[in-house]
């Protein structure tokens, strides 16, 4: 599905928290690329600065929140750089946004309807109420919900069904790009596997990329086409998915693969990974991991490994193992 | 619905418990209104006397027969003769203080409530901001204030000093009571700086409340998502944001009318505003039982009644409260 054009370049994207006395760098200088039609993966344990990415991209990210240098290009265009008319042009109609708790995504106290049509009334004028309610009936039918629930509250619908109500408003605008955050983490697995064939379907119809966050590899591996691997605020591995499952170079994202059951085969035990990340404050000397790296080297506690291509094994990994 | 008749339930239940309550107090402490009046005559009242005094207090019978007979007088109304305004019944006097001290809390809330609501939101859109940083602090200093140093400080300023407004009244003696631009502006007059203690003693309150429920809902994911969506920052902002944070508001608010009614009742002493605070003052000083008694079933009346309503506003405005 997805074409070789990069839609995103996310060129040494750095971000920081600023405290009163103190400044923690969550996103070190970063880059990647999302393809036209791709679903890229950022996978990574919790405060590994993937969400921070994700919020950067779409230029959300508020105070003690600060994007501090590099670039996030769409088609060539610095996003990091939009104004005020720009930024509000780029918002839902060229990335939108699908979050990780479908409980709290949705304003409680007013209707569905109006959380769709509000984006289509802003963004799109020209169509009025009547034009916005027609999409909203359509996008309704697109995530399988009966139109004629639109006026409920979002209390009133199962956590699944308002998965997709916040799918079908991401849908609102035929975006270029949608980023999903942890989309399916706070629904059970039933209803996870719908939503996420529900996702592959509509992005194979509607052509539009995706940014695909999550902690857990295995559903990453099925649903994405290449996938980056976060570590303490670095990327450490850059691969298409099926390289990441058969032949993961980095050894963090074999532990994380092994972190986690496979679906179908035998039960083995499951090993985790020793030890918990790095206060971001207090970084070790080197390459971040190598503190719960079963494989360190002399060279890892002092040097800092850089992301490199490997074509033999199509991976970009940053590993002094691999030299 | 089921909800709302609950709740209907519910106060009614509590109604009647006040009313109980306000039966039985004063008949548990020593001594009684009758003992007072019949003491005062030093022996020299016959026994028939004696006996037509305690009637007409209702403190002739069994405690049962007694209450029987307060709870009749309360459903209709009747609360007895005052003895300070002999003969006025206590009902009138009531109803006639309670009018005035309405309109001063009335306005008093309305305006607290609007103004500390609106700040409070500007405060918590623009935290750490200029308006955040300057009224925050203040208006919270405000709230520490007691109703009535502040009227104290305003009547004596503005009243006494400058003369800018009446030395007490709730309207110009010479106005009949009509519904018209006179009578209405002159009540007004009368009851500015009344409503202003009250006023700037309360609204802080709000603007701290509205504050703190907003900046815990900035970071909420549909408050993210609306922002993501690209609408307006005032869509966002009230639309979103405000119209969730009002809720709780409106439930303390109902909680604040006992409160309110309290700071009312000092500052009408103050001002000499002819609302319920003054009368009670005057009936506690020349133990007016029946109004005493008939004021505080009145201020329990309102406090469930501003509950109720709170409750039926929340309905109206949260959706997860209506069953179907």
């Amino acid at each position: 599905m997805s074409s070789d054009r990069a839609l995103i370049e996310v060129r040494n994207l750095t971000v920081d928290y600023v405290g009163e006395h103190s400044v923690a760098r969550a996103v070190n200088g970063i880059d990647f690329d999302i393809r036209e039609g791709e679903a890229f993966g950022l996978a990574g344990e919790s405060g590994c600065g993937k969400s921070t990415v994700a919020f950067a991209l779409a230029r959300l990210t508020r105070l003690p929140g600060l994007v501090s240098g590099g670039q996030v290009r769409l088609h060539g265009e610095d996003v990091l750089k939009f104004d005020k008319a720009r930024l509000k042009a780029y918002r839902w109609n060229e990335v939108s946004f699908v979050f990780q708790s479908a409980m709290n995504a949705l304003n409680p106290v007013i209707p569905v309807s109006e959380q769709i049509m509000d984006v289509i009334e802003t963004h799109e004028p020209q169509l009025g109420k009547d034009g916005a309610r027609k999409r909203a009936v359509e996008l309704f039918e697109l995530v399988g919900i009966p139109p004629k629930r639109l006026d409920d509250f979002p209390h009133q619908f199962s956590g699944g069904m308002r998965q997709r109500i916040c799918i079908a408003i991401a849908l609102a605008l035929q975006p270029k790009l949608i980023i999903m955050d942890e989309p399916t983490t706070a629904l059970d697995v039933v209803v996870q596997r719908d939503i996420i064939e529900q996702i592959v379907e509509l992005k194979n119809r509607l052509g539009f990329s995706v940014l695909f966050i999550t902690h857990d590899l295995g559903l990453m591996i099925e649903f994405c086409d290449r996938i980056g691997v976060m570590y303490s605020g670095e990327l450490v591995e850059v691969a298409p998915a099926e390289a990441i499952l058969t032949d993961p170079q980095h050894p963090y994202t074999r532990a994380l693969g092994n972190s986690f059951p496979p679906l179908t085969g035998p039960r083995v035990r499951l090993e985790g990974i020793a030890g918990t990340p790095p206060d971001i404050r207090d970084l070790p000397q080197g390459c971040r991991f190598s503190p719960r790296c079963p494989h360190a080297m002399e060279v890892c506690r002092t040097d800092a490994p850089e992301l490199r291509f490997y074509p033999e094994h199509r991976s970009q990994a940053a590993c002094h193992l691999l030299n | 619905m089921i909800f709302l008749a609950r709740r209907l339930a519910f106060y009614f239940a509590a109604f009647f418990l006040a009313i109980t309550f306000n039966f039985l107090i004063p008949r548990l402490m020593p001594g009684d209104p009758s003992d007072r009046i019949i003491a005062s005559f030093q022996g020299r009242l016959n026994e028939s006397q004696v006996a037509a005094i305690r009637q007409s207090y209702g403190l002739e019978g069994s405690l049962w027969e007694q209450y029987l007979t307060y709870v009749g007088s309360v459903f209709r109304l009747d609360f007895g003769i005052s003895t300070v305004q002999f003969p006025e019944p206590t009902a009138s006097l009531l109803f006639y203080g309670a009018t005035w001290t309405l309109v001063l809390v009335g306005l008093a809330i309305a305006l607290a409530f609007t103004i500390g609501s609106i700040m409070g939101i500007h405060a918590a859109w623009n935290r750490g901001g200029f308006f955040d940083s300057f009224f925050t602090p203040i208006n919270v200093m405000m709230n520490a204030f007691t109703p009535a140093i502040v009227a104290l400080v305003l009547f004596y300023a503005f009243s006494l000093q400058l003369r800018w407004f009446p030395l007490g009244r709730a309207h110009d003696p010479n106005l009949m009571a009509a519904f018209n631009f006179q009578f209405i502006g002159s009540v007004l007059y009368h009851a500015t700086l009344p409503v202003l203690s009250i006023f700037l003693v309360s609204f802080g309150g709000w603007h701290l409340g509205m504050r703190n429920v907003m900046i815990n809902l900035l970071n909420d994911d549909f408050v993210i998502l609306a922002r993501a969506k690209g609408l307006s920052d005032n869509r966002v902002k009230y639309r979103y944001v405000a119209r969730n944070a009002i809720l709780p508001q409106i439930t303390s608010l109902a909680l604040s009318v006992g409160y309110m009614l309290g700071g009312a009742l000092v500052t009408e002493q103050v001002f000499n505003y002819p609302g319920l605070g003054k009368f009670t003052f005057t009936a506690i000083g020349s133990r007016d039982y029946s109004f005493i008694q008939g004021q505080l079933l009145l201020l329990t009346t309102a406090v469930l009644v501003a509950n109720l309503l709170s409750d039926i506003a929340n309905v109206i405005l949260d959706p997860r409260l209506r069953k179907g």
